[in-house]
């Protein structure tokens, strides 16, 4: 349950920057801090590890299940607080005079907040980017994990289920394979689909892109697959849009190496579509990312943007996804995990790159 | 996280309810001169949002603006690409995008002259967002999101809980002999088909509390404890496999017992059961010693007219 590797990482980092305390938050929606240390799902809403700058280590949790848990896992003071403001603030106030980081400080409760703290987010989010090879591991067994789903989607998927009928039969697959959680998205239709969103009620129809993203989660880490189905046989419209996300995505895939810039692997994905003629919709209009790191949130910074400006390192582990909307067929998506090698990359699943289609 | 199905179904809750909840808050904002009210709406803390306007993200945040005198309006972080589906299952026609949430409050209540503003629970805003908005030259008053329930809130929860109950109590045999993996499985394709948006599920042979699944088989006389969200409502219940219980146990004074305010911006939050008031949607788990080991049982309450009761 303890990332033992990243611990060392962090004492050496408040070393260097002169912090007492490292605080590291999470709550149901963003737990990836705290468990970038202390691996373990918890109920919620808050929890916060505590970790001074000799090594000890203090948990607050906010449900005293969570606390029972821990107590008997980890190697740590754990205490429990309903009131959690109160709780982090007695624990905090443990270390008189401290300088105090907090990574996560952002989504904290304005209430939590001492005003006297400092930001480790950043810092922390760019260790964390460079995964461990326990890491890369866990992440390997999601992938694999997305792929199994992704073809337990093609088994299921037929005309005239609907939309969320079939993300219950993903998400029920998935979690009896011992998924966590899983972020998934879904769309169906034809070019009236500009894009993903939770199911809805709308059942398939012959013809229709029926575009996902799967991401498992599997001990805490979420690795990603985005696929485009057709039900029935693609027309022509559908081969020659799914032509160019090819294209655009093994681009990315071939120049992803250390020392590029993630800026470029966008630019490069970009490129094919402005070379098609369709370079207005790789704008924000009709697209959000062009793809994104992952780790134990599946929307993980760097962002893969052409305005961001973030060096590749060997161990990074994101996907590039030129998902886009297309007058061509609508929107359409393809994307699978990839480990940045020290050559270049390698892909963590094992999905044929291809626009899958499914007789009707 | 939200996968199952968000949607507006107007024959449970008719537009006319989510008109009386606005007009209910605007009494008060006119009460306290208040000029618009803005609701903080996210992931995990989408309750009063949706109590308004029904929107629950499933990703990112949002500001909902209650303005006194004009239309609501929505600052949402996803994309514009999906607002066409935001306005098909929420009552807001008005949606803008926003990734820096406070200048677009600040440039509408600059705009609309606003020299104030009430935040719900703005202690409780996320610390960026808080201290962005505090620059601006708006007098913050802080509002309370106790007290969000009327009638049909406490319908669409007993319809949840309704649900909750008989879900779980047709599936408990099914877990004996089953790995904890394979029952969560089971019970997120039965509950997510009959459209609930979101489920967590915990487990345990008895030797310790509920906690998420790790691969065990389920033996006799295992408990689990749901925290089920139905069209965006959240209840808890907890069961015991084979293992007489009766709700009488929830509304004694138990000072072991563990309760859970339902009724805030969070799902659930851990509360002392003296902090309960009259209205509060609430849940109690017990556990009781059989052998060595231990029965989990639990419930979503009310704190009705006559006190606390089942829900």
């Amino acid at each position: 349950m303890m990332n033992t590797s990243r611990r060392e990482q962090f004492l050496d980092l408040m070393d260097k920057s002169g912090w007492d305390v490292l605080l590291l938050y999470g709550h149901s929606w963003r737990k990836d801090f705290f468990r970038s240390l202390v691996n373990f799902n918890f109920f919620g809403p808050h929890a916060a590890a505590v970790l001074s700058r000799s090594g000890e280590l203090s948990i607050l949790v906010s449900h005293p299940w969570d606390q029972d848990v821990l107590a008997r896992s980890v190697n740590a003071r754990v205490q429990c607080a309903p009131e959690f403001e109160s709780g982090l603030r007695g624990v905090v106030s443990e270390f008189k005079n401290a300088k105090i980081a907090i990574a996560g400080m952002e989504f904290m409760e304005a209430r939590f907040v001492d005003s006297q703290a400092v930001s480790a987010t950043g810092a922390i989010e760019a260790l964390r980017r460079i995964k461990t090879v326990e890491e890369i591991e866990i992440l390997r067994q999601a992938a694999l994990l997305a792929d199994i789903g992704y073809q337990h989607f093609i088994d299921t998927i037929q005309v005239g289920m609907a939309e969320f009928e079939l993300v219950a039969e993903v998400e029920g697959f998935l979690k009896e394979r011992g998924a966590e959680d899983n972020f998934m998205l879904i769309g169906s239709g034809g070019t009236e689909v500009f894009g993903m969103r939770p199911p809805t009620e709308r059942r398939f129809q012959i013809g229709d892109n029926v575009t996902t993203e799967l991401s498992p989660q599997v001990n805490g880490y979420y690795a990603q697959i985005c696929r485009t189905l057709v039900l029935g046989e693609p027309n022509e419209n559908q081969s020659k849009s799914f032509s160019i996300f090819r294209e655009a995505q093994q681009a990315a895939e071939d120049f992803l190496k250390p020392g590029v810039n993630i800026r470029d692997v966008a630019r490069v994905q970009n490129d094919v579509f402005r070379r098609e003629g369709y370079g207005e919709f790789t704008g924000s209009k009709y697209t959000r990312v062009r793809g994104h790191n992952l780790g134990l949130y599946p929307d993980e910074n760097p962002w893969v943007l052409e305005d961001v400006d973030c060096v590749v390192g060997e161990g990074m582990v994101l996907i590039a996804h030129p998902n886009t909307y297309l007058p061509l067929s609508g929107y359409m998506v393809f994307g699978d995990t990839l480990v940045v090698t020290d050559k270049g990359c390698v892909r963590l699943g094992q999905t044929e790159k291809k626009l899958f289609s499914k007789e009707a | 996280m939200k996968r199952g199905l968000i949607t507006w179904d107007k024959s449970e809750i008719p537009a006319e309810v989510f008109e009386q909840r606005i007009a209910g808050i605007r009494r008060i904002m006119a009460e306290k001169n208040i000029p618009a009210v803005v609701v903080y709406s996210e992931l995990w803390r989408s309750n009063p949002a949706r109590y308004f306007s029904n929107f629950m993200p499933y990703f990112n945040r949002a500001l909902l603006i209650i303005p006194a005198d004009r239309p609501v309006t929505l600052l949402c972080g996803l994309s514009p690409r999906v607002y066409g589906w935001i306005r098909s299952v929420t009552t807001i026609e008005d949606v803008r995008p926003a990734g820096n949430f406070a200048k677009p409050l600040l440039d509408m209540a600059a705009e609309a002259g606003w020299n104030s503003i009430g935040i719900v629970d703005c202690p409780q805003f996320p610390f960026d967002l808080n201290r962005a908005i505090q620059v601006g030259n708006l007098e913050i008053i802080n509002l309370s999101a106790v007290g969000l329930c009327d009638d049909t809130e406490l319908a669409m929860r007993r319809k949840g809980i309704a649900m909750a109950r008989e879900f779980l109590d047709a599936e408990l045999n099914a877990g004996v002999g089953q790995t904890d993996y394979k029952f969560v499985g089971r019970l997120e394709r039965r509950f997510r088909t009959a459209g609930a948006e979101d489920l967590i599920t915990l487990v345990t042979n008895g030797n310790g509390v509920p906690a998420p699944a790790s691969g065990v088989r389920l033996e006799a006389h295992y408990s689990v404890s749901l925290a089920l969200e139905y069209r965006g409502h959240w209840v808890r219940v907890t069961r015991p496999h084979d293992y007489a219980c009766t709700p009488d146990w929830l509304v004694r004074d138990d000072t072991a017992a563990v309760v859970e305010n339902l009724g805030g911006s969070y799902p659930y939050e851990c509360v002392s059961r003296s902090s309960l008031r009259s209205g509060a949607i609430f849940a109690v788990h017990v556990s009781r010693p059989v052998g060595a080991k231990q029965i989990f049982y639990g419930d979503t309450c009310w704190y009705g007219g006559a006190g606390p009761q089942l829900l």
